[in-house]
């Protein structure tokens, strides 16, 4: 969720409920015989409020769950989530006294600092990723479906390569016959129309060149392309990197036939659009893999911390 | 031609069915959602299971209750029925039946409770020492259940509405003064002074006179002969003194008993004083009166003269010295001859009149002294004279010698033994009299006691005590080793 202006309420209500508590939580201590306990009338009613607070924060994953509940817009509960959540922090510090007592509240506190802090990681990289996502991954796609997308790139690639240099012998599988990649040479007639439906694009004008003229060509993708689209994780690969990637192509480009430029082209964009893929896929374990901390973490910290409700009033 | 893509070629490379699949991320997720709160569950579980609590404790246990940190039970006793097992009273009791706080005075104040000033679970403090907090509970707004209080009504802490000390406080007439008798003049003895009538100069030191008093009294100027001596009166305190006349103690006795080096010994005569201060009385003896009570040095006297005009009845036959007739005066006779009895009676009723008219009366103040005429010259008597009767003897007033000064408070000289005596009784270097209060105020004390971890313990603990412990009670061990070890499992 973007933080704007469009939470100054929540940010301003938030600001106040802190100040309002921090204010009684200083009397408070200064005039508690004991210093400051969780035990106490006003402990017991910062405990209470600031599990109320994670109480309501966790019911996000409920309300997300189950969208067609009509209890207050999503949007509501998402800025709820965000700034009640990160008060359950300073008024459980107010209720514990800023202790961390015994065993189960030391493991509570921890929790509670790593789930609230992981909650402001991910708010944070939530409100600059996305603007980061978009300028530099023009070509996102869905994340689930970018290994099937770098599939087709790659299926795409062997036509392209095979339209100058022949077959590489490559066997297309079940999938390859049936899906259809998204990219395309717009101005030639797509060859899945006439094979069965499949759904690779390929260049209609087939040039195949001799294999010395094509050899260049095919020597570099089969030891560079090939193994970056099927491996895209190793950054040692020339073709992982832009301006390597932009030589490297340049290179083969002087060693081809004016005949294979538009299929080095075509060969050049599914690497970038396999780079994008690449960086998109970076840029969304950083936007979602703080979740894999933060919702276990949560939920555990609401389990254990009903535990210690309870244990706390009875002793 | 370059490679074109459209939304519609971007949006057929897509399954539509993909959100049904699930991802490596998604069933990461999903199974550490449900295998963190399950080992969390399990853990409460196994703890519960093994009958250990010690997982809700709030904090570790102060230090002198460290050994109970397995045994929970020990003090949050469940009854039964009830799901609440807090920590009772009752359980504290059972180890230290020790008595109540000192009377709640404030209306519709109970007793108080033993965790409201010792508070357990806050690590591995010392649970005796109680808040400032917990006693500005009260004491920053006493209100005594009879009205007025007798005491300062509104302490928050020594720094924050603490009284000066009570001994110090100027009274009405702007001066604080100390109930002792004895007059003294601190500024004379503190200076080169001379030992004796015929002794060498020299310099006195505080300890020379003062020591706690558990600490063997100082020789230096002490009189061997006095030391050894048994005296018939009792050194009337001013301690014993207001307690007697009141009928209030001073303060409630400490749990542990005094070492005797808290508190500094009365000076006594026979320690401080006979070294230097002879309490000749006739030039015959080089020897002195008893310092004890008149009746004894009478007694004393009389039995001593009576020894010597027995030995020497030479001296009943007294001569006229010329050059004490006063010109105004018939001349009296050449001589005159005394009985024994006479002779010892003038003899002892002149050493009476140099000892409480000047020796005793150097440091004591006797009472009924005044009320006696004056002495008439030997010469000037007759045998028939009255004045061979001795007088009335006089009344001593008591000395009133402050054992305790701050008789609300405990003080440790022994805790303080590195600083020299001056630097907090500095006024003892000018002091000339008596009446003069000579221990530091409220101020010297907070120069090192103030909260802060660069100085002295300056909490309300550090000086008083709250409970009587003249009134504990004996308890019955009920921890077994084993147990501890264990906690009970």
């Amino acid at each position: 969720m973007h933080i704007d202006r469009t939470q100054r309420g929540w940010a301003f209500t938030s600001l106040a409920i802190l100040a309002v508590s921090g204010a009684v939580y200083t009397l408070y201590a200064l005039e508690a015989p004991q210093g400051p306990r969780g035990g106490s009338t006003v402990g017991l009613v910062f405990g209470s409020v600031g599990f109320g607070f994670m109480i309501f924060a966790a019911l996000l994953g409920a309300r997300k769950r189950v969208p067609v509940w009509r209890i207050g817009r999503a949007q509501a509960w998402m800025r709820g989530h965000l700034w009640l959540g990160f008060l359950a922090l300073p008024i459980i510090f107010f209720h514990g006294g800023f202790r961390f007592g015994g065993t189960l509240t030391q493991i509570l506190m921890w929790l509670l600092i790593v789930t609230v802090g992981s909650g402001v990681f991910g708010a944070v990289l939530q409100n600059y990723l996305p603007r980061i996502m978009t300028q530099d991954v023009p070509l996102e796609t869905i994340y689930d479906e970018i290994g099937n997308v770098r599939k087709l790139l790659r299926e795409e690639a062997d036509r392209a390569v095979e339209s100058v240099c022949g077959p590489l012998g490559f066997t297309k599988t079940k999938s390859e016959e049936e899906l259809r990649a998204g990219g395309f040479t717009a101005m030639r007639p797509m060859t899945a129309a006439t094979s069965g439906g499949a759904a690779v694009a390929a260049a209609a004008e087939i040039v195949v060149l001799s294999e010395e003229e094509s050899a260049p060509l095919r020597r570099f993708y089969l030891n560079e392309m090939r193994p970056f689209l099927e491996r895209p994780r190793e950054r040692r690969l020339v073709l992982a990197q832009a301006d390597k990637s932009q030589l490297a192509f340049s290179a083969v480009r002087t060693l081809m036939p004016a005949a294979a430029h538009a299929a080095l082209d075509d060969l050049q964009d599914i690497c970038d659009e396999a780079r994008q893929l690449q960086k998109q896929e970076r840029l969304h374990r950083w936007l979602h893999g703080w979740l894999l901390v933060h919702i276990p973490l949560s939920l555990a910290l609401i389990l254990l911390g009903a535990v210690h409700a309870v244990m706390a009033l009875r002793y | 031609m370059a490679r074109t893509r459209t939304t519609k070629k971007l949006a057929q490379r897509i399954d539509l069915n993909y959100f049904k699949r699930p991802t490596r991320f998604k069933r990461a997720r999903l199974w550490l959602s449900i295998l963190l709160p399950l080992l969390a569950l399990m853990w409460i579980a196994e703890r519960t299971i093994s009958k250990d609590s010690r997982v809700y404790s709030s904090g570790r246990m102060s230090g002198a209750h460290a050994v109970l940190e397995t045994q929970c039970a020990a003090c949050h006793v469940q009854q039964a029925g009830v799901f609440s097992a807090h920590a009772a009273d009752s359980a504290c009791l059972a180890c230290h039946d020790g008595p109540a706080h000192h009377p709640v005075g404030a209306v519709g104040r109970k007793e108080l409770g033993c965790a409201e000033c010792h508070a357990e679970h806050r690590g591995r403090v010392n649970i005796k020492a109680a808040s400032n907090q917990a006693c500005a509970t009260c004491h920053s707004d006493l209100r005594a259940s009879g009205g007025a209080s007798n005491y300062a009504s509104n302490i928050r802490s020594f720094e924050d509405g603490h009284p000066e000390f009570a001994a110090v406080r100027k009274s009405s007439n702007g001066m604080a003064v100390a109930p002792g008798t004895i007059q003294l003049n601190h500024a004379i003895h503190m200076k080169p002074i001379r030992r004796g009538p015929t002794g060498p100069i020299v310099q006195l030191d505080c300890a020379d006179c003062h020591r706690p008093t558990a600490v063997t009294p100082p020789t230096e100027y002490s009189d061997a002969s006095y030391v050894g001596a048994k005296v018939t009166y009792t050194a009337m305190t001013a301690d014993r003194f207001f307690h007697l006349a009141s009928g209030v103690k001073p303060s409630l006795p400490q749990r542990h008993p005094a070492s005797g080096r808290e508190l500094m010994a009365p000076v006594k005569f026979a320690n401080a004083c006979g070294g230097c201060h002879l309490l000749t009385f006739d030039k015959r003896f080089d020897f002195g009166v008893p310092h004890d009570e008149p009746e004894v040095v009478r007694t004393f006297m009389v039995k001593k003269f009576q020894e010597y005009i027995a030995a020497h009845p030479e001296a009943l036959r007294e001569h006229r010295d010329p050059d004490r007739d006063l010109a105004e005066k018939a001349p009296a006779p050449e001589f005159r001859v005394l009985t024994p009895a006479q002779w010892v009676a003038e003899r002892t009723g002149d050493a009476e009149e140099l000892l409480w008219r000047k020796t005793c009366s150097q440091c004591h103040i006797l009472s009924t002294i005044e009320a006696h005429p004056a002495p008439v010259a030997p010469w000037l008597r007759l045998p028939t004279d009255s004045k061979f009767e001795l007088k009335p003897l006089p009344d001593i007033v008591p000395s009133l010698t402050r054992l305790q000064w701050m008789p609300h408070a405990k003080f440790d000289h022994d805790a303080h033994t590195g600083f020299t005596c001056v630097s907090c009784h500095e006024k003892a270097l000018t002091s000339i009299t008596s009446s003069d209060v000579l221990i530091p105020g409220i101020a010297t004390c907070k120069q090192c006691h103030a909260p802060g971890p660069d100085h002295a313990e300056s909490r309300c603990f550090e000086c008083h005590t709250y409970h009587d412990w003249s009134k504990r009670k004996e308890i019955t061990p009920k921890f077994t080793l084993p147990a501890l070890q264990t906690g009970g499992r």
